[in-house]
């Protein structure tokens, strides 16, 4: 009875998230605008928190089978949805945060023409990413992750006449291509041996072969920007902040980690998969922490903290512990999505401007932003009692209290003490200090549709990790017991982090401006990985390309498979046998006698 | 219509007329115009420019396509495609190049090698063996009740 109201009501969040997409065909007279697509996901917020409370208080997984595609004779697909922990947490959690995205894109694009189009743009993408996470099976969960990748291209290069945006969404479905590779190579193989893309068969049980998790891990590290595939994240900063808010912090990036939670049962058994992802999470969380330390545009400093926390996702995959993995998504996307429209609110305001060492005491100006930027950065450092600490200190109990690789630990401990720094450093330069804006700026925060969005997603980063933990039981009892230091470790090393922030700060106030040495170099180019990737890597295959089309094929084919070959061939054959042409008595005996040689040894 | 016989490239000009008459065609000065090497790979009198993207060419100019940065009757690249504003930029770094791959470089395999030695000495908490009561359950696992059980030093951590 109870599974039956949760699937209704599950269908008809559903539905409503497709209305705006369908009504326009059905009626004549409906035009879509901002304002009804915002109700329309609003609607969907509500109607998706019955489900979840359903699930919460039935705890019972369903799966919901339609129809059925009968590929061959012996492969059936069918449409399936899996109604479970994760993807009835997901659903409120990503329509709240996409109703207050929506909210704030209303004042935020008003100046833009197409504004109907970019919204209908984002409801598209959101449609995809809720066909992935509700996927039961690799087929819908790859339509869902290509449609997130086109979305994702159209957004970013949105103002497409800029030529950087243009190279920025390049960049993004490039990278994620070569993660999709991963991703067909383990469909392929789930179809070669089980016979099956559904996840629930997936699990046998022997241990499974290491090849298709490998490319269920590169599709996590190209579509989640581990390091190695991570340069299309910073570079997508080139889209709209609504984007950048929706896309590039709560819900595409998740996906390839989310896939990795769906498919978990299959990586549990395999140690060589689980260190491999520890050690990937691990260096890309340190890599993009260390280069968030020197960057001094806001949205790429948010940017980067977003794939310092998708290591840390990373790294907790690697723990086996899928749970607090999408504990640890459901606040990110709380705080990470705030400190974005902050962001946004900030940008607008001072027309366009995105350096930080071109603002500062933003306190006084904007008061509501800035306490919320400020509530954030409190949660994304792990603060007792917001919402990350209930994820990330928990990662860092786990960390420390399981037999792993020392260096992964030590690279996430470290990671964790630059994420203070990098905040700390980024809420002095934008909040506190002298004002370093423009002296004509005029600062309005007093339109409740940028307020009201960034107030409801600084209540959920405050109460979100309470809310989950204290509804959701844990499959894997927590480490209980451990010496204090270990208990204590993850606030030791924020405080450290904040005091080394503190002090490099007071240092710039009063020493001259830094000369470039080897570490500023290294972490403010992001490790000269673009560089030395972006140039020669294309430069090879372009030419080579360009040579190989050109050059190589016409020249085999118009010529040597051609006129040129054939000449070669009829001047070689002249030339051998001109010898026996030359009218030389010798060569005539010679013939006859090697012919009549022949013939006779034939008789015998 | 298309463009007529003596606008389109020829053959390898082999003649200094001829390579002036290939300079006029192509919109360049004589003293300019370097043509590819004619090692049978059909470049023909198409000329050789500088291997420069369009990153590095003025962005505050009036080009004529200020999309490209290329003005009209200007030659273009053999590899073109290659060097527009969202393919490969040729513009100089900050850094050296072998500079930048080598720090690149040390960075990675700093890492590799430190990923090694963490997996040959792992972290974990500490563990003993286990520490059985009444003589190492002596009698529980079927000692002789007669005989004088072995003696067990317990250690206390």
């Amino acid at each position: 009875m109870e599974t039956t109201l949760l699937i209704t009501s599950m269908l008809l969040t559903l539905t409503v998230i497709l209305s705006p997409m369908l009504l326009p065909l059905l009626s004549e007279t409906f035009k879509n605008s901002p304002t009804t697509i915002t109700h329309a996901i609003k609607t969907a917020f509500f109607c998706s928190l019955v489900p979840m409370t359903l699930f919460i208080h039935s705890n019972t997984n369903v799966i919901v089978s339609y129809w059925e595609w009968k590929l061959a004779p012996n492969f059936k697909i069918p449409l399936s949805f899996k109604i479970d922990q994760y993807s009835m947490m997901f659903f409120p959690i990503a329509l709240f945060v996409t109703w207050s995205i929506l909210q704030f894109a209303t004042w935020y694009m008003a100046t833009e023409p197409y504004t109907t189009k970019f919204f209908s743009y984002l409801l598209m993408f959101l449609i995809a990413m809720l066909t992935l996470i509700i996927a039961n099976n690799m087929f819908l969960l790859f339509i869902g992750w290509e449609g997130v990748g086109i979305m994702s291209f159209l957004l970013i290069g949105w103002w497409q006449g800029r030529a950087e945006a243009n190279t920025a969404a390049l960049q993004a479905v490039l990278y994620n291509r070569i993660g999709d590779i991963g991703l067909i190579l383990s469909m392929a193989w789930l179809a070669l041996t089980l016979n099956t893309w559904e996840l629930q068969q997936a699990s046998s049980p022997t241990q499974i072969h290491t090849l298709p998790l490998l490319g269920l891990i590169l599709a996590a590290m190209g579509k989640s920007a581990q390091f190695g595939l991570h340069p299309w994240l910073p570079a997508a900063m080139e889209g709209p902040t609504p984007v950048s808010a929706l896309l590039h912090s709560s819900t595409m990036v998740v996906a390839g980690i989310f896939l990795l939670i769906r498919t978990h049962h299959m990586l549990a058994s395999n140690q060589t998969a689980l260190t491999l992802c520890l050690c990937l999470g691990a260096l890309s969380t340190l890599f993009a922490a260390t280069c968030a330390l020197t960057q001094n545009d806001i949205k790429k400093i948010i940017a980067f903290s977003t794939s310092s926390q998708l290591g840390l996702m990373m790294v907790t995959i690697g723990l086996n512990l899928p749970q607090l993995t999408f504990l640890h998504i459901s606040t990110h996307a709380f705080f990470k999505a705030m400190l974005f429209l902050c962001s946004g609110s900030i940008i607008h305001n001072l027309s366009g401007e995105q350096d930080i060492r071109k603002m500062g005491n933003l306190q006084k100006m904007l008061p509501t932003t800035t306490s919320c930027l400020t509530i954030g950065n409190l949660a994304l450092m792990g603060t007792p009692f917001l919402a990350g600490f209930y994820s990330k200190d928990l990662i860092i109990e786990h960390l420390n209290t399981s037999y792993l690789n020392t260096w992964a630990l030590l690279l996430t401990l470290l990671a964790t003490s630059f994420t203070a720094t990098y905040t700390l450093r980024m809420t002095l330069l934008v909040q506190t200090g002298f004002t370093r804006t423009p002296a004509t700026t005029s600062t309005n925060e007093s339109n409740p549709t940028i307020t009201n969005p960034i107030i409801r997603l600084a209540l959920g980063s405050i109460l979100a990790g309470l809310l989950i933990t204290s509804y959701i039981t844990p499959s894997k009892t927590p480490p209980m017991t451990m010496p204090t230091i270990t208990k204590t470790a993850a606030i030791i090393i924020t405080i450290l982090g904040i005091i080394m922030a503190l002090e490099l700060s007071t240092l710039t106030h009063t020493m001259t401006s830094p000369k470039q040495n080897i570490y500023l170099n290294f972490s403010s180019t992001l490790g000269y990985f673009n560089p030395l990737t972006h140039r020669f890597f294309p430069t090879k295959l372009l030419s080579n390309g360009q040579k190989i089309a050109s050059h190589l094929i016409d020249l085999s084919w118009y010529k040597k498979m051609g006129p040129e070959g054939l000449a070669d061939l009829q001047t070689m054959v002249a030339k051998t046998s001109t010898t026996i042409h030359s009218g030389l008595i010798k060569t005539y005996l010679g013939t006859f006698a090697l012919s009549i040689l022949t013939i006779l040894s034939t008789q015998i | 219509s298309e463009l007529s016989k003596d606008l389109m490239p020829g053959p390898y000009p082999r003649t200094p007329e001829e390579r002036a008459a290939a300079a006029k065609k192509y919109n360049m000065r004589v003293e300019d115009y370097e043509p590819y090497p004619d090692d049978g790979f059909g470049y023909g009198d198409y000329p050789k420019l500088p291997d420069k993207s369009f990153h590095e060419r003025d962005p505050w100019y009036q080009w004529d396509q200020p999309d490209v940065r290329h003005n009209w009757g200007e030659p273009m690249h053999w590899d073109f495609d290659m060097y527009i504003r969202n393919r490969v930029d040729t513009s100089p770094t900050p850094v050296p190049w072998h500079t930048m791959r080598k720090h690149f470089l040390i960075f990675l395999s700093t890492m590799l090698i430190m990923f090694g030695l963490g997996e040959i000495y792992p972290s974990y908490r500490p563990v003993g063996p286990k520490q059985y009561p009444f003589n190492d359950l002596y009698l529980e696992r079927g000692g002789d009740p007669n005989k004088e059980p072995p003696v067990v030093t317990h250690y206390e951590i």
